[in-house]
């Protein structure tokens, strides 16, 4: 197999280096193998190969076949392994290889690793970080560009995290891991390969903070994932037209960072939420409540959505119909100004 | 861009069969080739055909004489492939291309306020 990520130099914690995101997150897989013995990494692909995306790579080489190995092709089993191994006192850090195929394993997500922990009056927690690899971009085939996020936020006991960066990428799968609650741990398959300058450092906000990625006083856009490098592009945009847009990466999408959404919001008075997610009970009506709820008097007009559409995910040649683009979203943003 | 070589191995022609022979090489070592020409052609028990190059590249190696009986699964011919230098995306999907300037349609107009 050809080594398609290239191997980064060790760094030590705190410095800065240029990693992409398969590498940010491969090597805090390593920094998380590394200070507990319990944890565990294991899924399809994930020893051997590396992961279909890299990520995985020389992982099962560094630190053995019993501490990174690779599972049948039965996503079921991958999660039920990951209850029966946390019940038991590890720290399972289970891999779905694509998004769509967390599907068959619905059953265990839903009704044992998010409900364990209530279920049995906290004497078994389920310190399960499932990553998944998530969201459209890459021009795959059927069930491979799947966003899951409102099907899991909607679960009560789990977490939800999307990075949406290296760094990013990088500190939140170490606070997720190290987190005593089940996390789904969603990596924009789309900007693994994005490239950047990442400090190794501590994860410093709590659990469920979003951030301000760019600063604005006209409107905020609201994402996660990739979709936040596309606000990021937008903002840049409709600055040439004399428009100063905010960019929050909302990263927790459970729980909601509600304070952060409305501290950026009441302040500029116009909010754009953008998912690649279907419109119809997609997070974006979540983020719209909270912000209508926390913000009503201040608005200027009503919370907008710049969504996917209410069918299936489209294959490959169709995704940039379906994605929301950026003049998608500035047309949404004029809907906000006019108003 | 990079060269790789590639070799491509007979391939299982169907009905079990497990070998072939080399009737006519239609391409020569040095010949840059299109995928899909025509690559050469093998006679198995059931009936000759023309196996299609599987890719673009410049043929650096036979692996086998003609009248030469190839089991399936043995090399046949090596190429030299242009790889791209960019990341690859691996077994599944295609690395997003960045635009260097993001394109638009739309123009806003400022708020009064």
């Amino acid at each position: 197999m050809t080594e398609l990520i290239e191997r980064a130099a060790p760094a030590t914690e705190g410095e800065t280096v240029e990693l992409s995101m398969q590498q940010a997150i491969n090597r805090a897989l390593r920094v998380l193998l590394t200070e507990d013995p319990e944890v565990l990494v294991f899924g399809e692909d994930v020893g051997t190969l590396g992961g279909v995306f890299r990520v995985t790579d020389g992982l099962q080489k560094e630190f053995g076949e019993q501490r990174v190995f690779d599972t049948p092709l039965a996503e079921s089993a991958i999660m039920g392994m990951a209850v029966g191994l946390a019940m038991n006192g590890w720290r399972p850090v289970p891999e779905l290889q694509f998004d769509g195929f967390a599907y068959p394993a619905i059953d265990q997500i839903v009704n044992q690793v998010a409900r364990m922990n209530y279920r049995t009056r906290g004497a078994a927690p389920m310190p399960i970080t499932l990553r998944l690899p998530s969201f459209g971009g890459i021009q795959a085939p059927e069930h491979h560009g799947e966003s899951l996020e409102a099907l899991f936020a909607h679960t009560p006991g789990l977490k939800v995290v999307a990075p949406s960066d290296p760094s990013e990428a990088y500190s939140l799968l170490l606070q997720s891991v190290r987190s005593d609650d089940p996390v789904v741990y969603m990596e924009p398959k789309a900007r693994y390969w994005d490239r950047r300058p990442v400090r190794l450092s501590e994860p410093t906000d709590p659990i469920g903070a979003s951030r301000i990625v760019r600063s604005g006083r006209h409107g905020t856009l609201i994402a996660w994932g990739a979709m936040v490098h596309k606000c990021l592009q937008v903002a840049e945009l409709a600055a040439e037209d004399g428009v100063e847009l905010e960019v929050l990466d909302l990263r927790w999408l459970k729980p909601i960072d509600a304070a952060g959404l409305a501290a950026s919001v009441s302040r500029t008075k116009r909010a754009v939420v953008v998912h690649e997610a279907p419109l119809t009970a997609g997070l974006g009506a979540e983020v719209a409540t909270l912000i209508t709820e926390s913000c009503f008097r201040d608005l200027a007009a009503p919370v907008q959505r710049v969504t996917g559409f209410d069918v299936p995910y489209p294959a490959g040649p169709l995704e940039p119909q379906y994605l929301p683009t950026i003049d998608r979203v500035l047309l949404a943003v004029q809907r906000t100004l006019e108003y | 861009m990079a060269q790789e070589n590639i070799t491509f191995t007979l391939p299982d022609l169907g009905e079990g069969l497990v070998e072939a022979t080399v009737l006519e090489w239609q391409v020569a070592v040095g010949d840059t080739i299109g995928r899909n020409d025509p690559l050469v052609e093998v006679e198995t028990t059931k009936s000759a055909v023309v196996i299609p190059s599987p890719k673009a590249g410049r043929v650096v190696e036979l692996h086998a004489r003609e009248e030469q009986v190839v089991p399936v699964g043995d090399p046949l011919v090596t190429f030299a492939v242009e790889v791209e230098d960019a990341p690859q995306a691996g077994i599944v999907g295609k690395v997003p291309t960045e635009e260097a300037a993001p394109r638009r349609r739309v123009r806003l107009k400022p708020p009064t306020d």
